[in-house]
């Protein structure tokens, strides 16, 4: 079988391109059907890997913003910071004055930091950064409460929290619509394969009474269901790509802090998944119409 | 080669198309098999290419029996054979070459060798010229060549030619009985053909099986 493949490798896509040409309109009506169905997919799956990816970022980055009264003497202040060091699970802990508050500010804001030019005086004040291992939050916020000389303090908690539940909702979302366009693309491909069937019905019958194995006949029937759905796939990785340049750019300037991962190593990972997988669909469907065909 | 003992063919709508026939053809035999419409010479066809199978009776062809249940060893046997078929089969939008390639593409045959054997086998039947034709450019005379030398590019050891010889004039008819009797000589292989032109048959060379509603009237040695 693997030999009448190799040899007949010309043969076969000859065929498949004459099943596909016969009916070129509306082959390419549905893979260009598959190719919007496939960007969503990318651009839903896309959602789950940067919500994860800013999630792993964060949390990377916990840390606690310890607040004290702003009568406190340099001295007072120093006892404070030292008391926090000896509390377990607390990587680093430094001052921050206000006026370094100020230009970290104006950093995360970029052009829109020109908001900050409306306050006649500095709107921030000192504080203590504490910088903890993530899993120990909890014991430290306790260590803290038992402290005197502290304002109050804010963590990151809470962004995390809602964070991890939208990430949670990406998850499931991405988990239907993996499932919706799988059971989609199975539905188009293998009607697709079936149509192709019941026209080359005559074609198919010769080759039975020829006696031409099963497999013989399918491979062009499988090249057809392939390429109708890799393209769509490959098609909808060239629109992701576009898409999400755009997504990136609209980001970046309402939202400068959020920390999104590399444009170019996302598109790149989405369009190998897209494409592979939009490759294995177009198999299986193939596959499936194949099985389905009534010859006689 | 075939080995037939009380054969009958009954197709589900209770039509007995073929009843008890007995028949033995050997390596490079001919045997024409004539009689009038539904006479049963398709039907037989039919069997001997395991696209029906008996309702009573033995079927044996190169020496397997024939049995819907073995379909893999059918589409086997089919590939030992060279079909012609009465409305040709050829497929369209190919050329005369391709269609006679399609026949060997899943044989044991390299790319050369097909393609040696299809231009060979388009030569025989005077068809060189055309070998690059698309078969629907083709006439019905040339369709039929095109069709005989499918099965003969294969070397068949059982060619089955299913009226090969209607709507062409007496002229072809008898250059197409000449082109199969030929495939016979050059391939040792046993050749059936379903006509009705009895009038074109050399019973020289060949041995002629009359077929009268479903049952063997005559068979000459």
């Amino acid at each position: 079988m693997v030999k009448h493949l190799f040899k007949n490798t010309n043969y076969f896509f000859q065929e498949a391109k004459i099943i596909f040409s016969t009916s070129l309109l509306s082959n390419l009506t549905s893979l260009f059907s598959m190719a919007l169905i496939f960007l969503f997919l990318t651009m839903v799956i896309a959602g789950w890997w940067v919500s994860n990816h800013v999630i792993e970022v964060i949390q990377g980055e916990a840390e606690i913003n310890v607040y004290y009264p702003e009568n406190l003497t340099a001295a007072e202040v120093s006892a404070l910071l030292e008391e926090i060091k000896k509390i377990d699970g607390i990587r680093e802990a430094r001052i921050v004055q206000a006026e370094e508050a100020y230009a970290r500010m104006e950093e995360i804001l970029g052009k829109e930091a020109e908001v900050l030019q409306y306050f006649t005086e500095n709107p921030f004040g000192p504080f203590i950064e504490v910088n903890i291992y993530l899993d120990v939050l909890e014991s430290v916020l306790t260590g803290l409460q038992k402290l005197d000389k502290i304002d109050y303090v804010r963590d990151n908690r809470e962004v995390l929290e809602d964070l991890r539940d939208l990430a949670g909702i990406m998850h499931f979302l991405s988990y239907l619509v993996v499932a919706g366009v799988g059971v989609a693309t199975l539905i188009i491909i293998s009607h697709i394969i079936r149509l192709g069937i019941d026209q080359n019905k005559e074609h198919i019958k010769t080759l039975i009474l020829l006696g031409a194995p099963d497999g013989f006949i399918a491979v062009p029937y499988l090249l057809v269901g392939l390429f109708l759905s890799a393209g769509g796939g490959i098609v909808a990785a060239l629109l992701s790509v576009f898409a999400l340049k755009y997504i990136y750019v609209l980001a970046a300037g309402p939202l400068p802090f959020i920390p999104l991962p590399s444009l170019e190593s996302l598109t790149l990972k989405l369009s190998c998944l897209v494409i592979i997988l939009s490759a294995l669909l177009g198999l299986i469907g193939s596959v499936f119409g194949l099985h389905t065909a009534k010859i006689d | 080669m075939i080995e037939a003992k009380n054969v009958s063919l009954q197709y589900p709508d209770g039509t007995l198309a073929l009843r008890k026939i007995n028949l033995s053809v050997k390596m490079r035999e001919i045997v024409y098999i004539t009689g009038p419409s539904g006479s049963g010479k398709t039907s037989l066809l039919k069997l001997l290419m395991g696209i029906e199978f008996p309702t009573a009776g033995t079927l044996k062809v190169l020496g397997q029996t024939l049995n819907e249940r073995e379909m893999k060893k059918i589409r086997w046997l089919r590939t030992l054979m060279g079909p012609v078929f009465q409305d040709f089969r050829l497929v369209k939008g190919r050329t005369a070459l391709e269609n006679v390639m399609l026949g060997m593409r899943f044989l044991d045959l390299s790319l050369e060798e097909m393609k040696s054997r299809a231009q060979e086998a388009l030569f025989k039947v005077g068809l060189e010229h055309k070998a690059d034709a698309l078969v629907e450019n083709l006439s019905w005379g040339e369709g039929q060549r095109v069709s005989i030398a499918r099965a003969v590019a294969r070397k068949p050891a059982i060619i089955l030619a299913d009226e090969p010889t209607g709507n062409l004039d007496k002229e072809n008819a008898q250059n197409i009985l000449e082109l199969l009797a030929a495939a016979s000589r050059e391939c040792n292989a046993a050749v059936i053909i379903t006509t009705h032109a009895t009038h074109l048959i050399d019973e020289s060379k060949g041995r002629i099986i009359r077929l009268r509603k479903g049952s063997m009237e005559r068979a000459d040695a």
